[in-house]
Parts: C-alpha cells; sequence; structure tokens
C-alpha cells in the first residue's frame, strides 16, 4: 500500500516539475493547475506513505524514482543523450528501490 | 558564490524541517507553519540554483535529504535501519548523484536540453 503512494508521489512530482516548466513560460490556468496540483499531489501522496513505510525509505525512493524518471522523460522525448554514466546511475537507482521494496 | 552554498544548506535544511513535521503533525494547525516550510524550501532551492549548477545543487539536496531523513527515522522515530536498507539507500543516493552530476556535465557542455 505504502509503495503505491510513494510511486503516486513521484508522478505527481513529475506532472508538477513539467507543469512549473510550462507556467514559467506562459502563466495560463491550465499551467497554474498542473504546476500547483502536481506538487500539491506528491505531497500529500508522500505524507500518506509516510504512514505505511519507514520516513527515510519512502523519501529515498521518491527522491529516485523523481529524478529517474525526469532523466527518462528528457531521454525519450527531448533528445537528452543517453550516455553511459546516465545508464548507470539509473540502473543504480533502480537496483536501489527494488532492493527497499525487497526489505520492507 | 558563498551565498550560494549557504541556499543549499538553508534548503537542505528546511527539507528536513517538513518531513519531521509530516511526521509529527496531529492537529489541523500544524499543517499551516508546515505548508510555510515548503515553500521556504523551494525559495532556497530557487535561490541555489540561480548560481550554481542545478545539477550539482540538487545532488547535494537530495544527498544530504536522504542522509538526513535516515538519521532523522533512527534517533527521533526510533526506528531500526537494517544494514541492508542502509545499503540500498546509499546505492540509490549515488544513482541521483550520478544523475545530476551528467545533468551539470551536460550545462558546463552547453548542450540545450
Amino acid at each position: 500500500m505504502g509503495w503505491l503512494f510513494v510511486f503516486a508521489a513521484a508522478i505527481s512530482e513529475l506532472v508538477g516539475v513539467v507543469g512549473l516548466n510550462k507556467y514559467s513560460e506562459q502563466k495560463t490556468f491550465t499551467n497554474t493547475i498542473l504546476f500547483g496540483g502536481g506538487f500539491g499531489a506528491a505531497f500529500a501522496f508522500l505524507y500518506m506513505s509516510f504512514n505505511y513505510l519507514q520516513v527515510s525509505t519512502a523519501y529515498a525512493v521518491w527522491i529516485g524514482i523523481g529524478t529517474a524518471g525526469a532523466v527518462l522523460i528528457n531521454m525519450l522525448f527531448f533528445g537528452e543523450s543517453r550516455s553511459k554514466g546516465r545508464i548507470a546511475s539509473l540502473l543504480l537507482i533502480v537496483i536501489g528501490v527494488v532492493g527497499l521494496k525487497a526489505l520492507s | 558564490m558563498n551565498k550560494s552554498w549557504i541556499y543549499v544548506a538553508l534548503t537542505s535544511f528546511f527539507e528536513l524541517v517538513w518531513i519531521f513535521g509530516f511526521n509529527v503533525a496531529s492537529e489541523w494547525w500544524h499543517w499551516i507553519p508546515i505548508v510555510f516550510f515548503i515553500f521556504v524550501d523551494f525559495h532556497f532551492l530557487a535561490k541555489a540554483c540561480e548560481n550554481l549548477p542545478t545539477g550539482t545543487v540538487y545532488a547535494i539536496f537530495a544527498a544530504i535529504g536522504t542522509v538526513g531523513t535516515a538519521l532523522m527515522d533512527v534517533f527521533i522515530f526510533g526506528e531500526t535501519l537494517g544494514a541492508g536498507k542502509l545499503f540500498f539507500i546509499a546505492i540509490l543516493v549515488v544513482g541521483v548523484i550520478g544523475l545530476k552530476i551528467a545533468d551539470g556535465v551536460d550545462e558546463k557542455k552547453g548542450l540545450v536540453k
């Protein structure tokens, strides 16, 4: 249960980041909702995950998935380089998340 | 430049403050200072990124946040963290730092994202 909330928090954060970028370009109502709603939801889900998981586990996974997610989006849609360093780092994050999941 | 590093320290500190708040909040009004601290956190993060590479700021911020929450877990909330969990948290943090350093490298090369 807690893991669903952490993943939802990470995804919401990505929505918030996209919204923030759009908002900084053009302050429309939709972009404001994306920005505020994304981050708001991220914090709400993170709070709920703390009720099920240890704080350190939930926070680390939230940061890890959020970071990895942002990089993957940049790679897939915005032509960010797929350097070996990035791939290796993504693998480390995946290993870390899977390991923490297995130990919880 | 030194001012920017102070901003990094401040954003890391306030990150830990609102995380602590999430765990101890029991009254509705507790959320007023918590939400305020979240905005302060974001403010200093934005300030730090004005003069330092975003990737570097975020890597340090994430590392301090993760280590800080682990210490908070053990010493304030009385949780046990086994060697296995510490190991995997460390691996995850190395991955985050690696990604953010890669971002920083690209920024220096002048690549547009």
